[in-house]
């Protein structure tokens, strides 16, 4: 599977690096102050240490450790650990579950009215599509729509009438650099429905994986998209850049989170079957 | 992410879901003998407040139901927290078939019917008990009793990482006694030299 959405790259801290790293006279610096910055890249512990568990037997804690709790809003969620420097490139995506793990989420469209794009969108499943009649709808506080995409024809118009100061400060204003101002509307449309979008923090990526009703088969083939997806970025980062997986934790609204150690079951687990539904 | 070591403190919580009260397992398809036939459901309704006897009810929750989910992992369990105060507090037990003779004993002849509880399938049979003004024990030993559910004893190795745990938590109290008069020492110090540097600032003007 190729990536949906290529990876942005985000060069942090790269100021304070041109700062402090290469001073005027280096060596005379070195000499007097020692580097303060610490180590450059994020410290590891050694897994020996942790207790590790396989997919069904953290699914049942997790699903013990949640009895009770209203069913709607109950997910898994994963935590995945990176091996990586501090500075640089970030990994930032989007995915799509073979299982479904959130209700579809409202998108808005602004393009041309009656144009074929607008059809193209409202049929892709788009839930309010158009130029002005958006606009008013914002400026009134009506926003109904989770994520906002824009047609390149449409970006002046939507620049003019000062969306950026409304839709900027809830994260829905579309740029170029988000991939949300495209040419080709509905296929991102269809794309952004169901689609879980996901960034690396501190060296951790963390979304949510699943419902907690999710038989394990659905839970592992979504974790390994996941996992694969992962690796495909950080391989597609950059040639220097290396980044690798160093420890993937399953957790759950309420629950605690469990190290995974790759099984799928171990000797003492319950039937698959028994771990399934509400 | 959390320290490891601070997130392997914080798992030792699966031990109390692997062991103490509630900690058995429910007859299901297989094990059903005649006198106890399979639980296939529960359901427990109690309201938001403790008062008019649903206290208990809310620990048999937190307690009891994460160790009985454990167990069996394939009954659904389900709560409801009504607002309503003055709904009984009351857990439903489904049997496949017909209820066991004891839960008939439990219940009584006091027809209860829970509102928020899932309608039975037409194979199943429902036991409803009243959980007024009784302690999460109490309650756990009325289930037990009403469906025959065998115990799990606790492993040599959980009893041993339980001790330790108890251990730890009595001697981190210790410490943070010890710990907290050493820094109100050194704070006190600090106050003392300060209002002595004052008092000479103070001669100094005049």
């Amino acid at each position: 599977m190729a990536p949906l959405f290529p990876a942005f790259q985000q060069v942090r801290g790269a100021k304070g690096n041109a700062q402090k790293g290469k001073g005027k006279n280096k060596g005379k610096d070195k000499a007097v102050k020692p580097d303060r910055r610490g180590p450059r890249e994020f410290r590891q512990k050694n897994l020996k240490d942790m207790d590790q568990f396989a997919l069904c037997d953290a699914m049942r804690y997790l699903r013990a450790a949640e009895v009770g709790r209203e069913p709607t809003n109950l997910k898994y969620e994963v935590h995945i650990r990176l091996r990586t420097r501090k500075d640089g490139p970030v990994i930032r995506n989007m995915i799509r579950f073979p299982h479904a793990v959130q209700t579809e989420s409202r998108i808005c469209v602004i393009c041309p009215p009656g144009s074929k794009h607008a059809k193209d969108a409202l049929a892709a499943g788009a839930v309010m599509v158009g130029e002005d009649e958006v606009f008013n709808a914002v400026k009134e506080g009506k926003i109904e729509f989770d994520r906002c995409l824009a047609h390149p024809d449409s970006v002046a118009a939507m620049n003019k009438a000062g969306m950026g100061r409304i839709l900027g400060p809830r994260g829905l204003m579309p740029s170029a650099k988000q991939g949300t101002v495209v040419d080709d509307v509905a296929s991102r449309v269809e794309m952004l429905r169901g689609g879980t979008v996901y960034r690396e923090r501190d060296a951790v990526i963390r979304l949510p994986i699943g419902q907690l009703a999710f038989s394990p088969d659905q839970l592992r083939d979504n974790l390994r998209t996941t996992v694969e997806q992962v690796k495909k970025d950080a391989s597609g980062l950059n040639d220097r850049i290396n980044k690798e997986i160093h420890e993937v934790v399953l957790s759950s609204t309420h629950g605690p989170g469990f190290s995974l150690n790759g099984d799928f079951q171990s000797e003492t687990s319950p039937e698959p079957a028994l771990l399934t539904g509400l | 992410m959390v320290n490891l070591f601070r997130r392997m403190r914080k798992l030792n919580a699966i031990l109390d879901i692997r062991a103490g009260t509630g900690a058995a397992i429910l007859p299901n398809l297989t094990s059903a003998t005649k006198e106890f036939p399979a639980v296939t459901r529960l359901h427990l309704t109690y309201a938001q407040k403790i008062y008019q006897g649903h206290a208990g009810a809310r620990h048999f929750w937190r307690k009891c139901m994460p160790r009985l989910k454990y167990h069996n992992p394939g009954i659904s369990m389900t709560v409801r927290q009504t607002q309503d105060q003055e709904v009984p507090a009351t857990l439903t037990i489904y049997f496949a078939e017909r209820t066991s003779s004891t839960a008939n004993a439990l219940v009584g002849s006091t027809a209860l019917t829970d509102a928020h509880a899932p309608p039975p399938e037409k194979t199943e049979k429902t036991a409803v008990m009243s959980l007024k003004d009784l302690s999460w024990t109490d309650i756990w030993t009325r289930v037990q009793a009403a469906t025959g559910a065998q115990e799990i004893a606790t492993t040599s190795e959980d009893a041993e990482a339980l001790n330790k745990l108890e251990e730890m938590r009595i001697k981190g109290e210790k410490d943070k006694v010890r710990v907290q008069s050493m820094r109100q020492a050194k704070k006190d110090q600090e106050r003392m030299l300060a209002e002595a540097r004052g008092e000479v600032e103070k001669l100094k003007q005049t």
